[in-house]
């Protein structure tokens, strides 16, 4: 499935738009990892698990998105766009939304 | 005299944790910046644009895909310390834009790795997001002073 975040995908023509599919999640590490971000904070630099943390969500709402998608009988998803949330401290809500569409290539 | 000794541990764990802010954190902060120089040189002729429709692309190449990249970057100490000074007066919060424009950069060049490794010469469409991890908008609750941010863009293969 190609998933592109732009309007149209270079080299592929859309036939079908089957809508707006969606994913979400909500997803918070271990208070161990909040402990020691919490000593992070004190000497700067990167927070890895909270890296970590994003990243897993990230892909957990593309999936679901995908999914999504793929019951649509879409082969592609254009235009998707993140947002994100603030539930509470030490947690992410990752929002991702795009349009289904079924791309063909043109013919030659 | 046990006030005093008080005063004295408030005292010294303050001075101590600013020290590590400024010995410690300085230093990450450095080094940080040098890695992400000299990551970023070795980019040559990668092209990133934040247009919405690609340009230049190669007939021939595989085809484009979204790719994601992430960076939450703490902040220290004295940083933390100097912009709740700064609060006082107002004005440019410098010790936060640093940090910023680190999580900026490596959130990007994230992006640029990903897409040179799986054989793409050019992203398009980036946008660029914060999260908010440490619970800045959250009432009732302490933050944690860190910069998260979400970086997409399509990855795709340019002519020439």
């Amino acid at each position: 499935m190609i998933v592109v975040n732009t309007e149209t995908v270079p080299g592929f023509v859309v036939v079908a738009v089957k809508g707006m599919v969606q994913g979400n999640t909500v997803r918070a590490k271990h208070a161990g990892r909040d402990i020691a971000a919490g000593f992070k904070n004190l000497v700067g630099g990167e927070l890895k698990g909270y890296t970590e943390l994003l990243t897993e969500s990230r892909r957990q709402a593309v999936e679901r998105m995908m999914a999504q998608a793929q019951q649509l009988g879409a082969n592609a998803i254009v235009n998707v766009r993140f947002t994100t949330s603030a539930v509470t401290a030490g947690a992410a809500e990752l929002y991702a939304y795009g349009t289904a569409v079924v791309l063909q290539e043109p013919p030659a | 005299m046990e006030n005093a000794i008080g005063i004295l541990l408030t005292i010294g764990s303050l001075v101590f944790m600013l020290g590590l802010g400024y010995f410690v954190g300085g230093w990450r902060e450095r080094s940080h910046i040098q890695d992400l120089d000299r990551r970023e040189s070795g980019n040559g002729d990668f092209v990133i644009t934040q247009v919405k429709t690609a340009m230049d692309v190669s007939v021939n190449g595989p085809p484009p895909t979204l790719l994601i990249g992430e960076a939450v970057i703490a902040s220290d100490y004295l940083k933390t310390f100097l912009a709740s000074l700064r609060n006082l007066f107002g004005g440019e919060v410098r010790s936060y834009r640093t940090l910023m424009e680190r999580a900026r950069r490596e959130a990007l060049q994230r992006i640029v790795e990903q897409a040179r490794q799986a054989g793409y010469n050019a992203v398009c469409n980036v946008r660029m997001q914060a999260a908010d991890v440490g619970g800045s908008n959250v009432a009732g609750k302490k933050a944690m002073v860190m910069a998260a941010i979400l970086v997409s863009a399509t990855a795709y293969r340019r002519e020439g």
